[in-house]
């Protein structure tokens, strides 16, 4: 049904797309894969008509088509979910979706029939969702069942799917393949991308492969692996377990005791919780997204207030500190939220990795700031993180969304900190990336800090804890030993079943 | 004090109050619709100046206060286009391109005052309306139902206004641009489109504001507006953004100023203290603002152009 | 960098609009009741070079020989030169000095209640050359204070005031303002039927002060019992607030009603529309509500410039205090003929003035 012909992209100091030819099929799942920035979110971007190709042709059906904006792209049939969610938080979920349709009551708006229809489309594919909620009241999985909804409602005969399941718990990602397939039941074609390969081998039709803007490959998912999709992306043979030397454990370097926070919405996300890491080892946060993983991560950092409670890092009491005070008692804080409240989008890359450094003497000369300095620095840790991105001077915004990941690790894990929590560390990078992170993590659990890894993925909960806490309700409600932990206990647990 | 509850005092501090909200409600309305779409126009001040002196002027060659009406819109569409030409589609930083359009309204509603007027004259006003029924209330309908016509037009908008930005698709979309034009535009809604609309209809409830102030003192001076402009900006945050809000805040700065020119009127306030006194407007409509916009999230857009990707 | 641009070439463009505003602006002082020649002034900070010299000979008078330099005196003063009110008296009283003297160059900077702003163009005339430099408005002192001694071949007169700072170029004048207010308030406690009168006043200082209190002195010896609500709102440019003060006034009974300061021009509209009666100063108001207006006490400060001029002629620089009043013939209430003001009630104004010119009447001050 789609053909994309010969597209070429380049924008200031990066040849995004280069001559790359792409189909689809109707009724097939066609999956996009390539490392970060290698231009996938670009090509899918010039589909939907937020960017102009330099060169190429796009058909639909056989016919030419110019695609010159999202209307154009709407009125072909063609939804797209993006990479960052795009929902108005502010309005319901039945106005998200009426947004830029015209009302059949005129002027006014037709809302509750809007709504019924909604509730209609979220009937036949298991998309529940309450039409009247206001999208910021929402969890992350329902927000993706909204995108969904609105690429349905336009009748989305081709759906893009930009790392749709990057923020959702396996159960939702299951949740959400049943509705996909559902979608190529109806005849309709989706393109899909993502970072996780066992995902990528469990929906595809076929995979399209590309590196650094140019089309290296194309197979079927018969015959496909792990292993052989990891090295037509990378081009080498990636580890996808990193080796663990093992290491004394040390000093408890983290305590946290009775832990209370509230959550945005101004219920408990954390209720008494007790934790310690320990130097020297890799603890890892198990659990369901939504537990109040993300607040206490905030109230040790800093960065959200603690109603109760302590927190002690390296044994000094940081409870309520400023964040700029923790970070002096030795905490380096990797957040989840990247463009939100990891990074500022309009600073260049050399900036946003001087962020926490401004004051560090290796930076100052004179007391003022040693551009040579930062740029060796800066430089240094783009290329050992191989953050891609034209220029260190070039704007955060303009990096595709895993190198903004890889960027802010790159500025967090530089230093040797006491204690480092890692929320969602490899989430959205590309595997030969999430190798080198799993590596760099280790690395620091060699230099003796206490790292707390959050994570939703348990295959990396697996591969690097020592020990794996779970939590549940805002209290951990259990802790295991790696080596004795099974996937059907942490399962269990995450589901809320408490171990005797 | 007790000169205070006086039944005439009351009405006529009550009715004052109204008369004094007047401009400030039509033009921070008009600015709701524009900041609500993600435009903070810093020029209504001015707009409201040179819509002032054109409904003036108007009036004074034709005496007719609705053709004076109508040049008052005439020069805020003028005025709201060119806001939207500079804001939208150069891209202009909102905190400082707005401050132009201001000094220049206040020069040029001078330069033509000066030029084509010189002498300030009066000029007719707005008709009184007494609503039938309404106004034959005791007290209640001598203080809101004996008002020159353009009061009823101003508290009337009120309703008409949450309308659209409520009910309407026009509001629905405003809504969206000034919250997150990026997922607006994703869905085929013009961003571009939205703000003109709405930066010009916050320049034509400036100009109408201006001529409605001149028209109905009747008279024109250099700087009429005396800053009501920028003040009707600090409203539409006082009022979060909508309406309804926007109402209470004008109503609120109104009734403190009249109450306390009642009180100075009737010795109420020392002389000694007038000047402290004239001051409180400002302040409690400060303090309302800090206490109540702080409980809401101005749009997520504004004064943020919109660019999408290329 | 392109927003940057953008947003400057905006801000350069409006700045460019309003300078050309300030500088014309001037150009329309020809309005006004006296009908004074073409001034033009210069914007504020380059040279009066295009200064208009009046091509109207009028017969030369007694001073210095026609065939001389003209005379140049500049004004700097707060509002518009066509306020009916305080910056007018003086822009009157300059073009009256003109007409009188013939060879004489005028100079207006108006709207300039930016101290700043003002201060700048006193210092641009100044070093322009100017023979006199009128700073029209007690809040120049400091500035003035300042500038002068930078300028001793300048004198500077500054008003209303009365202090010359003890610098020899300088100097203040002043109006009796009380005194008018005080035959206008007699008259209006005769005129009222309601016993209840009502003034709008700026702030309380300077000149408005003077009148107000006169006012209420006034109104109060011819009617003891006489109520007189005053109003100050705090503002000198606030004309919608001094309206509704005026409406207060009315609520509150008032039948007579009187304001000084260029923000009572909606006022006026007020007492005509309430059936009060209205009395102005600092200039003729009968323009704005010719069937209410009774008098109104108006400037004129040709009487004192006559002098300090004088004085320049004769090689004083500065250094005295003037006041203009009733008796030196600076202050005059001007009746309108339009209304049919009672005989007796005028002659208690004409007792009145007699009264304090002789010194039989005190106005309190
Ligand atoms: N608006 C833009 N301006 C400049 N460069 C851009 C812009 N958008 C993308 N790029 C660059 O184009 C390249 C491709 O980016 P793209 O977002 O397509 O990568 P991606 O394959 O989606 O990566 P990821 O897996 O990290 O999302 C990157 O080098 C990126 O920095
Ligand atoms: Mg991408």
């Amino acid at each position: 049904m789609l053909e994309m012909r010969g597209i070429t992209k380049r924008f200031p100091g990066v040849l995004a797309n280069h001559r790359v030819d792409f189909t689809v099929n109707a009724g097939e799942v066609h999956t996009l894969l390539g490392e970060n920035g290698a231009g996938k979110s670009t090509l899918m971007k010039i589909l939907y008509g937020l960017y102009q190709a330099d060169e190429g042709e796009i058909f639909l059906s056989g016919e030419r088509v110019e695609i010159h904006s999202p209307t154009d792209a709407i009125a072909h049939n063609i939804g797209m979910i993006h990479q960052h969610f795009m929902l108005v938080e502010t309005l319901t979920v039945a106005e998200n979706v009426a947004l830029g349709l015209p009302s059949n009551r005129g002027l006014r708006t037709d809302l509750d029939a809007v709504s019924e229809r909604i509730e209609e489309l979220a009937g036949r594919y298991g998309l529940a969702i309450d039409p009247g909620a206001v999208v910021w009241q929402l969890a992350v999985g329902q927000r993706q069942r909204v995108e969904i909804i609105k690429a349905l409602y336009r009748d989305a005969q081709l759906l893009i799917l930009d790392e749709p399941t990057a923020v959702l718990t396996p159960q939702e990602v299951d949740q959400l393949f049943v509705t996909l397939r559902q979608m190529t039941d109806d005849g309709r074609g989706l393109i899909f991308i993502s970072h996780k390969l066992h995902e990528v081998l469990a929906l595809s039709d076929r995979i399209t492969v590309l590196r650094q803007g140019t089309i290296t490959g194309q197979v079927p998912v018969e015959g496909a692996t792990r292993e052989s999709l990891a090295l037509m992306m990378v081009g080498r043979q990636v580890k996808l377990a990193p080796d663990k030397p093992p290491v004394e454990i040390g000093e408890v370097a983290l305590e946290i005791r009775g832990l209370s926070v509230m959550g945005d919405r101004g219920d408990k996300a954390v209720r008494g919780l007790n934790l310690e890491v320990h130097a020297g080892e890799i603890l890892g946060i198990a659990g369901v997204s939504g537990n109040g993983q993300r607040e206490m991560a905030q109230a040790i950092a800093g960065l959200r207030q603690a109603t109760a409670g302590s927190i002690r890092i390296g044994g000094v009491e940081t409870t309520n500190h400023t964040p700029a005070d923790v970070r002096k008692n030795g905490l380096a804080y990797v957040t989840e939220g990247r463009l939100r409240d990891g990074a500022i989008a309009d600073f260049s890359v050399s900036e946003n990795i001087l962020l926490i450094d401004h004051t560090d003497k290796r930076y100052l000369k004179r007391g003022l700031l040693d551009f040579k300095a930062i740029k060796e620095h800066s430089l240094r840790l783009v290329d050992e993180y191989a953050v891609k991105t034209p220029t260190i001077d070039t704007p955060a915004k303009n990096l595709s969304g895993g190198n903004i990941q890889k960027m802010i690790l790159a500025r967090e894990m530089s230093g040797t900190p006491t204690v480092l929590v890692a929320s969602q560390p490899t989430r959205g990078v590309d595997i030969g990336a999430a190798e080198y992170i799993h590596k760099r993590l280790v690395q620091q659990r060699a230099e003796n800090t206490a790292i707390m890894m959050i994570s939703e993925d348990l295959d990396e909960v697996f591969a690097l804890s020592d020990r794996i806490a779970v939590i549940y309700e805002g209290q951990i409600i259990g802790i295991v030993d790696r080596q004795t932990a099974t996937r059907e206990q942490i399962g269990l647990m995450m589901a809320g079943v408490r171990p005797e | 004090m007790s000169e205070f509850f006086t039944q005439a005092v009351l009405i006529a501090a009550v009715a004052s109050g109204i008369r004094l909200a007047v401009p400030l409600l039509l033009a921070s309305l008009g600015e709701t619709y524009g900041q609500r779409s993600g435009v903070l126009n810093l020029g209504v001040d001015g707009i409201m100046l040179l819509g002032a002196f054109g409904g003036y002027y108007t009036v004074l060659k034709t005496d007719n206060v609705w053709l004076g009406l109508a040049m008052g819109i005439g020069v805020g569409v003028i005025l709201g286009l060119v806001s939207a030409v500079i804001s939208v589609t150069l891209k202009a930083e909102q905190g400082i391109s707005g401050i132009g359009i201001y000094l220049f309204g206040l020069g040029m509603s001078d330069l033509l005052f000066q030029k084509l007027v010189g002498t300030p004259l009066p000029v007719g006003s707005f008709p009184k309306l007494d609503i039938p029924g309404l106004s034959d209330i005791p007290i209640l309908g001598e203080m809101l139902f004996r008002h020159s016509i353009i009061v009823y037009v101003a508290f009337g908008l009120v309703p008409i206004s949450m309308y659209i930005i409520n009910r309407t698709t026009f509001g629905m979309n405003i809504r969206a641009v000034g919250e997150n034009p990026e997922a607006a535009d994703s869905l085929g809604v013009s961003v571009v489109r939205i703000r003109y609309l709405t930066v010009t209809i916050g320049g034509m409830m400036a100009g109408i504001a201006g001529a409605a102030l001149a028209i109905d003192l009747g008279i024109f001076q250099q700087n009429l507006t005396n800053a009501q402009g920028f003040i009707a900006i600090a409203l539409v945050y006082f009022g979060a953004w909508r309406p309804a809000g926007v109402m209470a805040g004008s109503l609120l700065y109104g009734f403190v100023n009249s109450v306390v020119l009642q009180f100075k009127t009737l010795g109420i306030i020392p002389r000694s203290w007038s000047d402290i006194a004239a001051m409180a407007p400002a302040i409690i409509t400060i303090l309302a603002l800090v206490l109540v916009a702080r409980r809401f999230r101005q749009p997520a857009a504004l004064t943020k152009p919109f660019t999408r990707g290329t | 960098m392109k927003k940057r641009h953008v947003t400057w070439l905006a801000l350069v463009l409006a700045l460019m609009m309003v300078l050309v505003a300030c500088g014309d602006s001037t150009d329309g002082t020809t309005a006004g009741t006296d009908a004074p020649d073409e001034t033009t002034a210069p914007d504020e900070t380059t040279a009066p070079d295009e200064t208009t010299a009046p091509d109207d000979t009028a017969p030369s008078t007694d001073t210095t020989a026609a065939s001389a330099e003209p005379f140049r005196i500049a004004i700097v003063a707060p509002s518009a030169s066509n306020d009916l009110a305080f910056t007018q008296s003086i822009v009157d009283a300059v073009n009256v000095i003109k007409s009188e003297m013939g060879n004489v160059e005028v100079a207006v900077t108006d709207g300039t209640f930016i101290v700043e702003d003002a201060a700048a163009a006193i210092r641009g005339y100044a070093s322009e050359g100017y023979d006199l430099v009128i700073a029209h408005g007690s809040q120049y002192g400091g500035s003035l204070q300042e500038i002068a001694p930078d300028f001793p071949d300048v004198s500077f007169a500054w008003g209303t005031a009365a202090d010359t700072f003890g610098l020899d170029n300088v100097y203040s004048y002043e109006a009796a303002s009380d005194e008018g207010g005080y035959v206008m308030g007699v008259m209006a406690a005769a005129l009222s039927e309601t016993g209840t009168i009502g003034i709008v006043g700026p702030i309380e200082v300077g000149d408005a002060k003077l009148y107000v209190d006169g006012f209420e002195a006034g109104a109060k010896a011819q009617d003891p019992g006489a109520n007189v609500n005053i109003n100050y709102t705090g503002s000198f440019s606030d004309v919608a607030l001094a309206s509704e003060a005026a409406q207060a006034h009315a609520a509150a009974g008032a039948d007579v009603m009187s304001g000084t300061a260029q923000m009572v021009v909606g006022a006026v509209g007020v007492a005509d529309e309430v059936g009060a009666l209205w009395f102005g100063t600092q200039a003729n108001q009968t323009s704005l509500a010719p069937s209410i207006v009774v008098a109104s006490q108006v400037y004129h400060w040709e009487v004192i410039l006559r002098e300090i001029i004088a004085n320049l002629n004769s090689g004083t620089m500065g250094g005295e205090i003037y006041t203009i009043n009733l008796a030196n013939g600076g202050e005059v209430i001007e009746f309108n003929p339009g209304y049919s003001l009672p005989d007796e009630v005028r002659q208690l104004a004409d007792a009145a003035i007699a009264g304090i010119i002789d010194g039989s009447v005190s106005t309190g001050q």
